[in-house]
């Protein structure tokens, strides 16, 4: 079987989700066994113009001059899969989207705030501009998903299981103690899985960076975080923002 | 068959020689809960448990199981049973394990459950803190309790053993118990006799009373209410000794021909739990929250009973204790339908 031809793009993001494929070690050596990597800025040099079997792309469009470049992308990529929670869902980026240019701006760059290639629009999905045809979720990235989502792929499935379930099956899965019976908080209960939910186990909340799941019970979610995570009503309100602004009722 | 005696200070050495013949699983504490774990430490044993996050049907039937690899289009099985002690499990999840044994049994017999399950040994023990939530003592209570092989029950100063299978005996015969005197015994007797009393919270309603009642609200509104607050995150299910439901996939591996099938515990509250491939594209018959809401119900106190003699709730408490919204209570939504 010919080898995978893989590149990587980035767009607005911190690029982390690349950096998370370089700490991989074996799993990502062993894929290395049936993909072959053209283009990929955090490892190696070479560029390429020429098609591409997958195209990993990360970050979120959150500048219409961005748009050609993701069109290029797509016309030579025979998969184009968003790849991390920016391209994903517009990730952490999308914190700014309920807010008014002048002020995000001032608030981030401070006197430079006037520089003109600052100016952006409200950071959504890749899929906002173009087609995307499989999500790999996470901020980071899962590296296990990763791996498992590829590996479907190179084997020419088209339509790869994604879990569309809350984390709350993840933690319940692997018998983690709910961290609001440890007198904590956590939006797993509205939180899109596939993670596994690694947070939890380790004593961290859950803080939804893969996005809702459809139909998520926001009304209740505020409420359980009042009622049992002993937030105020703002904070509990403003609290699944982070990663989640385009999925908010009020996005 | 015969009953033993084991001194309260003798409790962790006739563990530990259960654990020198195989290994043991038996509640353990885990942050504020507990949970069936394998016992490496005999220290970390505590039957003094209220309840566990998950039930113990999990020793026989993982959350997680893979059932078959395949490779260049030949499937080998998976199943390996490995012989183990289940130590510390309380009544209602024996009653549980019944309803599991006759559930993968009937019509279809589930080699992946059935296989583990006929090496386990359980050695049962009486509820010494109940859980909060718990209202074992008012549900399932024609269901007698089998399945277990022994049963340890604690009395004042100490622990009666109750062995009733062949398969107990066999585990315990070199263990050189002593055994229990008739005031031992009588004493364990009493504890278990008033074991129910004890349970916090009462379900005051007769099964066949609430099985018509709540069939008959199928077409109530009352569903949309009660599920109002619900996430669909399908905990209740998940923590249900006597759900059963599972979804099973394929996936490839890394090299060009292999592959295996898993299954993984899925439940009625889960939104693609009831999403079918139609014609292309896909139909969910059970779409809106109310509809799976009721349908556990429907599960839990009607659909079930002709089959298990009972419905198929024990009365552990954990559906109630895990549902963050806290709507999943059997004994709320049961009297609020009751009431209607």
């Amino acid at each position: 079987m010919a080898k995978v031809r893989c590149a990587w793009f980035d767009f607005t993001s911190c690029e982390g989700c690349q950096i998370e494929m370089t700490n991989f070690g074996a799993p990502f050596l062993q894929l290395l066994d049936h993909v072959e990597i053209v283009e990929f800025r955090e490892v190696m040099k070479e560029t390429t113009d020429e098609p591409i079997d997958i195209a990993f792309i990360e970050g979120s469009f959150s500048r219409e001059e961005d748009r050609a470049r993701l069109e290029s992308i797509r016309e030579r990529a025979g998969v184009v899969i968003a790849f991390g929670a920016c391209a994903a869902t517009g990730g952490i980026n999308a914190l700014k989207n309920h807010m008014d240019m002048d002020d995000y701006k001032k608030c981030v760059y401070g006197d430079d705030s006037n520089m003109p290639h600052l100016d952006t629009q409200k950071a959504m999905p890749i899929s906002a501009a173009i087609k995307v045809d499989m999500a790999i979720n996470g901020c980071p990235m899962s590296r296990d998903e990763f791996v498992r989502i590829v590996t479907q792929v190179i084997h020419g499935t088209e339509k790869v299981y994604v879990p569309s379930y809350p984390v709350c099956v993840e933690c319940k899965l692997r018998e983690t103690v709910c961290r609001y019976e440890e007198g904590d908080h956590c939006l797993g209960p509205i939180a899109l899985a596939g993670c596994g939910a690694p947070c939890p186990a380790d004593g961290i909340p859950c803080e939804a960076c893969r996005g809702m799941v459809v139909d998520a019970n926001q009304e209740s979610m505020e409420k359980v975080l009042q009622e049992n995570g002993g937030m105020s009503e703002k904070r509990a309100k403003d609290k699944s923002r982070m990663f989640t602004a385009n999925f908010r009722s009020d996005a | 068959m015969s009953g033993y005696y084991i001194p309260s200070e003798g409790l962790q050495s006739f563990a530990q020689s259960l654990m020198a013949k195989m290994p043991v699983v038996a509640p353990v504490a885990k942050g504020k809960r507990f949970i069936f774990d394998q016992l490496g430490d005999v220290a970390e044993l505590r039957l003094d448990y209220d309840t566990t996050v998950l039930p113990p049907k999990k020793v026989f039937f993982p959350p997680k199981q893979d059932l078959l690899e395949f490779d260049e289009g030949k499937a080998t099985s998976c199943l390996d049973p490995q012989a183990k002690v289940l130590l510390g499990v309380h009544p209602y999840d024996i009653k549980a394990i019944s309803m599991t044994d006759k559930l993968f049994s009937d019509n279809y017999a589930d080699s992946n459950y059935l296989a583990n399950r006929e090496v386990a040994v359980i050695i049962g023990s009486n509820v010494q803190t109940p859980y909060e939530r718990a209202f074992y003592g008012s549900i399932a209570q024609d269901l007698e309790l089998v399945g277990h092989d022994a049963f340890l029950t604690k009395i004042s100063d100490g622990y009666v053993l109750d062995v009733v299978t062949e398969k107990g005996e066999k585990l315990i015969a070199d263990l050189g118990l002593a055994d229990a005197s008739a005031e031992q015994t009588s004493e364990a007797e009493g504890v278990n006799a008033k074991a129910d009393e004890d349970c916090p919270v009462k379900l005051p309603f007769a099964a066949g009373d609430v099985s018509e009642k709540v069939r008959n609200s199928f077409k109530s509104e009352i569903w949309d209410e009660l599920s109002k607050d619900c996430f669909s995150c399908g905990s209740c299910n998940l923590v249900c000794p006597t759900c059963y439901c599972f979804d099973v996939q394929d996936e490839w591996g890394l090299g060009a021909s292999n592959g295996k099938r898993y299954r993984r515990w899925d439940g009625c509250l889960s939104s693609e739990f009831s999403e079918v491939s139609v014609q292309g594209g896909s139909e969910n018959f059970r779409e809106n929250r109310a509809e799976r809401y009721r349908h556990r119900f429907m599960r839990k106190t009607a659909y079930l009973n002709d089959k298990l003699g009972a419905p198929a709730c024990v009365g552990c408490g954990r559906c109630a204790g895990a549902c963050t919204a806290d709507i999943a209570d059997p004994v709320n939504t049961i009297t609020r339908i009751m009431e209607s």
